[in-house]
């Protein structure tokens, strides 16, 4: 089983797809033209609440202007993220508005010879709206009386009542957490709010359709699945899928921005089709802004603790800010108590999660999906309680971990699996020894302007979302591998990597199966037509998933190998083996027994073609039954500058257990951009609406806050470090990183301000502002005597 | 509004267009071809679509294309090509300075602007030079090394 004696996996190689990047050849969807391509735009509401009275596009189509209205698109609502299933799916969203939601919903969409004419057409179409209250915040949303934004929605094919903006709830409960808590002796608890944030994905999001002459489309999008995006435009468009191609593309980043069939998408098909002419449309960073953000939440949290540091139960009670439309609120409601309780052992849960509607950008997933949010609030009360009970917050985690051998559920209620793989305990020892975690003094001991803090957060994310049975999630993948008359591999897969090394990984895990040179296995470009299906690259499932339906095909094909090659070579399949040569840069089959008996891919694949009898291939897919947690651990030293509030990263000690580590350079990648991206969430980002539901950045992405190169801690402070584990039901040993190096990192933070200046925060960011306001409250505090 | 014709000299090879006097370089850049040039903000605020105008770095959407009439354009693409890269597109591309790549380009831009006049860049230096470029995958540590390896590798070989 475990065979850590790897040739490709664990190096650390050029990346394939490095050259075309540096050279700047690698090709997104922005950069993609056909001839004869007319540009798109959309006619964009300034209202973040608005009845659409009446429209005019007369001046646009003097014009020359391809125009599209209400009137023109399919009557249907949609959702456009199905990674849920069907009967658990709302669907509240058309193409164009039929009523204005959020600031920025598209109205009216035109195409034009020219991206100039396309936007003098755009600015030419009058629409008359008659404003609504605006609502931004969720508990105003839900009270009774406030303006509703729907009156129905669909709810698999049903179409049901909407109430004081309540898209809709989830409630959990597990054991008898009255009875557990009448048994504790110590609670912790407290309100946990998190803003909205951007995604600030580099590449904007963007679609170039072509109108075929069977009536059928080709589609080119910035995406995170080409398959759920083919489906939504096969039910919106009514064509069928075997007419539908859609290309996978390198994508500029998405940080789950593209989880979903972007709202650009259905835009730019419909006006292709309407024009029979190619249209690509792109979002402006404006509207992007006003596209997508995290999910705000608003959590109360209530834990309860025996004298010796058990956990018993925990209660939770939840409200998410969905915005405009639901794209994923019930399945975030489900994800966000999964989160919590696979952290740590909770046996007893009440849980109730609300999604409410606000005229702001609908939330779908950004990396973690809830989990930054939810193990904010857990980590700050573990600390919370290890201080009350006079516990090491180290020896406190350690004692009530989710691990080995235990249930973990990460990704809702009905995903459940077992834990085979734990390198925690490992991983918290290797960074309480680099950060000095030993050394650490309580905050009463800190004085001056500048204060140290020492802080932890521990966390995870599921590997993909499998499970042995069915649930609310679809999570398989599946792949194509075949050998080339040189011997030399093709992959295909439908497999998205957003820039993370997803592909590399793929290529990796396949080379190292069929013992091939790396620089012999390509995962080569792929559309809809190509590949078998692929849930969508999140859930930080590219290489757990992705690879392991790569390695699933790549044993089968290394069995046709040895079936055909034994033939040739006079001996039994099961007598071959198979290793990598590179002096000859081949795979050579061989019998160790007699030792002239061998022959290179090469030489086997070259006679199979010659000799006109097969190509040597496998396709299948690949269902995950577990979805192990990949482990992180984020220990910070920070410095809080009491006279601005400003609080500067020191030290890091950040590790993971993603088991086999696949790309060396990449995995460490992953962690220092989670740390950007979680120091960005936890001490400045927040895309803030004024209460008429207007974007305060205007767009401007320095306002949105997004971290820079000087918020990087210096380069020799910046420790990062694996765990030695093998998940056995990886590819080769692999689990991922992708979110989980991010999920722990603002608790880290919130847990090392407390140590350097003694006061806890709860909401999302801690920025200067708050941070110099509560110090003064603190000074206040003791200058009244009060304590 | 119409039309200006004017001469513009990128990687190398000259292009004769007539644009509107209000098109960006940016948006006639990526016209042209020069899809290397990323646009991610329009806004001056993200760095991506950074190229050489006469020798200095700028931002190609804060610059109008008839200010550049006449001027030699260098982008990431006229640095290298797949066969002889510049050395800070190795070092960026060994060094795991890539994920998505799509600010890549830019970055390659600034760094290069720097090592032009500090061959032998402080910490401090590279993060001024690249200050003016957002990226939001690799959390900017493992830029930083491809930068000061490109400086070390161009120092011993003598090239750039």
């Amino acid at each position: 089983m475990e065979n850590k004696n790897f040739q490709v996996v664990g190096q650390i190689t050029p990346r394939k797809d490095g050259v075309a990047r540096v050279t700047g050849q690698e090709k997104y969807t922005v950069d993609t033209t056909l001839p004869r391509m007319l540009y798109g735009r959309t006619v964009c509401s300034p209202y973040a609440h608005a009845r659409i009275k009446s429209v005019d596009t007369s001046a646009a189509e003097a014009m020359g202007a391809v125009v599209l209205t209400f009137k023109d698109i399919p009557p249907i609502r949609y959702n456009e993220r199905i990674i849920t299933v069907e009967w658990a799916l709302h669907k509240d969203h058309y193409i164009l508005a039929d009523k204005v939601r959020r600031m920025g919903e598209p109205v009216v969409a035109v195409a034009a010879e020219t991206e100039e004419l396309a936007e003098k057409a755009a600015r030419a179409v009058k629409v008359e709206y008659e404003p609504l209250p605006v609502l931004i915040d969720p508990r105003e949303a839900m009270k009774p009386g406030a303006a509703p934004l729907y009156d129905t929605v669909m709810y698999g094919d049903k179409e049901i009542k909407i109430e004081n903006n309540i898209a809709c709830t989830r409630e959990v409960i597990e054991g008898d957490v009255d009875k557990a808590f009448a048994e504790s002796d110590v609670f912790v608890e407290g309100t946990f709010k998190t803003h909205k944030i951007y995604h600030a994905q580099m590449e904007p999001k963007s679609v170039l359709c072509r109108p075929e002459p069977d009536g059928g489309i080709t589609v080119w999008a910035t995406t995170q699945s080409i398959h759920n995006t083919r489906i939504v435009l096969g039910q919106i468009f009514d064509i069928p899928l075997s007419k539908i191609n859609v290309k996978r593309m390198a994508v500029g980043g998405t940080f789950g921005s593209s989880i979903q069939m972007n709202s650009v998408v259905p835009i730019g098909v419909a006006l292709a089709l309407k024009a029979r002419r190619p249209v690509r449309l792109t979002l402006t960073r404006e509207e992007d802004m006003h596209d997508h953000g995290r999910f705000g939440t608003d959590a109360h949290i209530k834990i309860g603790a025996k004298k010796d540091g058990t956990l018993t139960g925990v209660e939770m009670e939840m409200i998410a800010d969905l915005g405009a439309h639901i794209i994923q609120g019930y399945s975030f409601l489900g994800v966000s108590i999964g989160w919590v309780v696979s952290l740590y052992r909770l046996p007893n849960v009440r849980y109730k999660g609300v999604g409410v509607y606000t005229n702001k950008a609908p939330g779908c997933a950004m990396q973690g999906y809830g989990n930054p949010q939810a193990t904010l609030a857990v980590e700050s009360l573990l600390d919370e309680l290890a201080e009350k009970l006079g516990m090491d917050p180290l020896e406190l985690r350690l004692k009530n971990y989710v691990g080995l051998g235990m249930t973990f559920w990460g990704q809702g209620p009905m995903v459940r699996s077992i834990v085979w793989s734990d390198g925690v305990p490992e991983l918290l020892g290797k960074g309480q020894e680099l950060i000095g975690w030993d050394k650490r003094e309580s905050p009463d001991t800190k004085s001056g302007r500048f204060r140290r803090g020492i802080g932890l957060g521990r966390g995870f994310h599921t590997t993909s979302a499998g499970a042995p049975q069915p649930g609310d999630v679809i999570d398989f993948s599946g792949a194509l591998v075949k050998v080339n008359q040189d011997g030399s591999v093709d992959v295909v897969t439908a497999m998205v990597d957003h820039g993370g090394g997803t592909w590399e990984a793929i290529a990796k895990l396949v080379a190292e199966t069929l013992c091939v040179p790396l620089d012999k296995v390509n995962v080569v470009p792929s559309d809809t037509f190509s590949t078998v299906y692929d849930v969508c690259t999140h859930a930080t499932r590219g290489t757990y998933a992705g690879g392991g339906a790569a390695v699933k095909v790549a044993e089968q094909v290394k069995k046709e190998i040895f079936e055909t090659a034994a033939h040739y070579m006079n001996v039994q399949p099961d007598a071959l083996k198979l290793r990598m040569d590179h002096e000859q840069g081949q795979a050579v089959i061989y019998v160790p027994s007699i030792p002239d008996r061998k022959m290179t891919l090469k030489q086997l694949a070259s006679r199979t073609w010659s000799e006109s009898w097969k190509t040597i291939a496998a396709v299948d897919s690949y269902r995950p039954t577990n979805c192990p947690p990949a482990y992180v651990t984020i220990f910070l030293e920070i410095e809080v500058d009491t006279w601005t509030g400003t609080v500067r990263t020191l030290r890091t000690a950040l590790g993971v257990d993603c088991g086999t580590v696949v790309n060396p350079d990449g995995a460490i990648g992953q962690l220092e951009g989670g740390l950007s991206r979680g120091l960005g969430m936890a001490l400045y980002e927040d895309n803030e609406w004024n209460d008429q539901g207007q974007l305060l950045s205007k767009g401007y992405w320095v306002d949105a806050k997004t971290p820079g190169i000087m918020e990087t801690p210096a380069l020799q402070d910046l420790n990062t470090h694996f765990a030695d584990t093998y998940e056995p039901t990886g590819p080769l040993g692999a689990k991922g990183i992708g979110e989980a190096a991010l999920n722990p990192v603002p608790a880290a933070y919130a847990n090392a301000i407390y140590n350097a200046i003694g006061i806890r925060f709860y909401e999302l960011p801690i920025t200067p502002e708050k941070i110099l306001g509560a110090l003064m409250e603190q000074e206040n505090m003791v200058k009244e005597g009060v304590h | 509004m119409k039309p200006q014709m004017i001469t513009l000299h990128i990687n190398g090879r000259t292009h004769y267009v007539a644009l509107n006097p209000n098109q960006t370089l940016l948006v006639a850049l990526r016209d042209l071809g020069y899809t290397d040039v990323k646009c991610g903000c329009e806004k001056g605020d993200c760095g991506a679509c950074a190229v050489f105008l006469n020798g200095v770095a700028v931002n190609s959407c804060l610059v109008l294309a008839g200010q550049a009439d006449e001027g030699e354009i260098l982008t990431a693409a006229g640095l290298g090509t797949s066969e002889h890269p510049h050395p800070l597109q190795t070092a960026f591309s060994d060094a795991g300075a890539i994920q998505c790549g799509y600010c890549t380009p830019g970055m390659i831009v600034s760094a290069k602007a720097l090592l032009d006049h500090k061959p032998h860049p402080t910490d401090t230096e590279i993060r001024d030079a690249i200050s003016g470029n957002l990226c939001r995958c690799t959390g900017y540590a493992q830029i930083i090394q491809a930068v000061q390896s490109a400086a070390e590798k161009m120092d011993a070989g003598g090239e750039g």
